[in-house]
């Protein structure tokens, strides 16, 4: 526990060159001020944990750094390059991996043509049609099944999957593009308790070789991963640290007050 | 799980498919030699519509792009093969001597347009049929896939497009021959004679065959996986890594190559090309075969045009009502088997299928 206080400290320093770095971000959706001011920065091989109540901007701000919404005004850096706005693809291949709130998979594909696909290497034209099936690239695609236990569902269609296994898929899908940094909406949503805390085990194995942001309602689950917590309330961060020091911050305590979650967490 | 990675094959043409297809090649060998002359012309257009319905399968079928302008790739195709042909007869066989096409001469030009004289030569016309569609899809396709257009609106646009050149064609008579088209044309030759009907068969009937294997060796390899995903969501592969409109526009302008080759062997059987080709009605017909005979099975495209084409032209001679016959007949099908005649098969003969032959051939493999 020292050791990791110690080096999160460094990491506030401003010493480790940050991974992905968000600063000043404003989202507008006609008029609508999804995020403002928002600055955010994320290290080599920390979890951040997002929380906040619905319809704070947890996944826009998730859209914003994927371009999936367009920033209004404000810096995204990845490693130190400006990606503001860049095209979908283009971030993805620069190592930033997402999955969607609600399962964002391929239901009418097996398990296994989900992860070749989001597999890294392969995007050009040529490349995709000379593609040979290798044995190195199924190791790689079984490696990460069984990291995420579908290994028996490999050739099922994806269609014929449980919420919680899809979750899984997608974020099976995500280890294959080996990104380094893994952005996470929701991963937990519609799982079993028993489902959940392998979720969180398989998040703690992924943050050993990649950063990675998760966003989470289950206080429960939270503890169970979160080195460092970001509130966002209303498109703002409200508060961030660690999980004592969130639960002790008044301003959270007021934005949660009768919340559920919070509850169940204090 | 080591066992499971050893026993995964890559996809593999499995013996019974390729059994029946040697035997369907082997039929469409020796049909032209049982078919009379009417049998052998009519086949022989029917397995370019054929191709053409395959080309179609591959943006609309695998990619999820619904396209009313294959008709137009095609008869752009037809143009650079008919003036060709046009230009190429011999000077006492052209109405008017010379080497102007007659209907110049009806509409005043005194000389040769400078961008049709160099399609006297093969090579250039040859080029010409691929690259013109090509190029024109290409430009088309630029524009419709990297900016927002999406879904019905690029329905609507290849509509639109589909019938402002229609009306263009008709009114470049000096040019194109306006509502009659180029009509008249040489035949075919090869080394100085003529070719006859059995051999444009066979060479059409190679192309079919070329169309087809292209087709599915492209649509088996991870494009085919690429262009599923696209048809399925598009938004979500693009966080992958895709360049989504790069796939499209390549698929897009092949396809229309393809069809574009199609329309430059008609021609030469047809004898001659027409806007007729271009109108919505034509391009509407692609669609019906390819929604007939089955979205991304390939074979089911141009099995469903040779069927509706022998449907037409026996009802043709039993009843003047046949358009109806072919009408009700559409109506069942699109009603009754949605997913298109294909999905009458057992799954082992759909070349579809074998693209997606991980299922098929691994699970067994991974349980053990
Ligand atoms: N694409 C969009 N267009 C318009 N409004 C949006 C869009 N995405 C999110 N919003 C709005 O922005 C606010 C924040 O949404 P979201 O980021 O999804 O919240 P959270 O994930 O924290 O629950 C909500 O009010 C939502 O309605
Ligand atoms: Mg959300």
């Amino acid at each position: 526990m020292e050791a990791v206080l110690s080096v999160k400290e460094t990491k506030m320093d401003g010493k480790m060159e940050s991974v992905l770095s968000v600063k000043d971000l404003n989202v507008v959706f006609s008029g609508f001020k999804a995020l403002s001011g928002v600055s955010l920065d994320v290290y080599d091989g920390e979890i951040v944990t997002i929380i906040g109540p619905n319809g704070a901007g947890k996944s826009t701000l998730l859209d914003a750094i994927v371009s999936k919404s367009p920033v209004f005004s404000g810096h995204i850096y990845y490693h130190g390059k400006d990606i503001t706005n860049n095209s979908p693809h283009a971030i993805a291949r620069m190592g930033i991996g997402r999955k969607f709130q609600n399962p964002n998979v391929y239901n009418e594909l097996t398990v296994f043509d989900n992860i070749l696909l989001a597999l890294k290497g392969t995007h050009g034209i040529l490349a995709s049609i000379a593609a040979k099936l290798t044995k190195a690239k199924k190791g790689k695609i079984f490696d990460v099944l069984s990291r995420t236990g579908l290994v028996d569902q490999a050739f099922e269609q994806v269609s014929s999957l449980s919420h919680g296994q899809k979750q899984w898929v997608e974020i099976a899908m995500v280890l294959a593009q080996d990104p380094s940094i893994v952005l996470l909406d929701e991963p937990t949503a519609g799982m079993t308790a028993d489902e959940t805390y392998m979720t969180g085990e398989i998040i703690k194995s992924i943050s050993k070789s990649h950063s990675v942001v998760v966003i989470e309602h289950d206080m429960e689950f939270v503890k169970q991963i979160a080195e460092r917590i970001v509130v966002l309330h209303q498109g703002k961060v409200l508060a961030e640290g660690s999980v004592e020091e969130v639960q002790s911050n008044p301003k959270v305590i007021e934005v949660y007050l009768g919340h559920e979650t919070i509850k169940a967490a204090a | 799980m080591a066992n499971a990675v050893m026993g995964y094959k890559q996809s593999s043409f499995p013996t019974k498919l390729a059994a029946i297809s040697g035997i369907a090649l082997l039929i469409f060998i020796i049909l032209p030699f049982v078919f009379g002359d009417f049998q052998l012309s009519l086949m022989s257009k029917l397995l370019l519509f054929g191709s053409l319905g395959i080309s179609l399968d591959l943006v609309w079928g695998f990619t999820g792009i619904l396209s009313f302008a294959h008709g137009v790739f095609f008869t752009l195709g037809g143009y650079a093969s008919a003036y060709y042909l046009k230009l190429n007869l011999s000077a006492d066989s052209n109405t008017y001597g010379g080497e102007l096409p007659d209907f110049m001469v009806w509409n005043g030009l005194e000389t040769l347009p400078w961008f049709i004289a160099p399609l006297k030569y093969f090579p250039v016309a040859l080029v010409a049929t691929v690259a013109v569609p090509a190029l024109f899809a290409y430009i088309l396709g630029y524009f419709i896939f990297r900016s927002k257009v999406s879904g019905v609106y690029i329905t609507i646009i290849t509509l639109a497009i589909s019938s402002a050149l229609t009306t263009f064609f008709v009114s470049q008579q000096a040019y194109t021959g306006g509502t009659n088209g180029i009509t008249d044309v040489s035949k075919l030759s090869f080394l100085g004679s003529p070719i006859p009907p059995i051999g444009l068969y066979f060479i059409i009937l190679a192309f079919t065959v070329f169309v087809l294997a292209l087709s599915w060796w492209l649509t088996q390899s991870n494009l085919g996986l690429i262009l599923r995903s696209i048809n399925e969501n598009e938004k979500r592969i693009a966080f992958l890594g895709y360049d989504v409109a790069q796939f499209k526009i390549f698929i897009w302008t092949l396809s229309a190559a393809l069809a574009g080759m199609a329309g430059g062997l008609f021609v030469p059987l047809n004898q001659f090309i027409s806007p007729v080709y271009l109108a919505v009605a034509f391009g509407t017909q692609v669609v019906i075969w390819v929604a007939i005979g089955g979205r991304g099975t390939l074979v089911g495209p141009l099995l469903a045009a040779i069927l509706l084409g022998q449907v037409q032209n026996y009802a043709e001679k039993v009843t003047q009502d046949w358009q109806l016959v072919i009408g009700i007949l559409l109506l069942v099908v699109v009603l009754f088997i949605p997913n298109g005649l294909m999905s009458l098969l057992p799954k082992q003969l759909s070349l579809a299928n074998l693209s997606k032959p991980k299922v098929l051939q691994t699970s067994d493999a991974v349980k053990n």
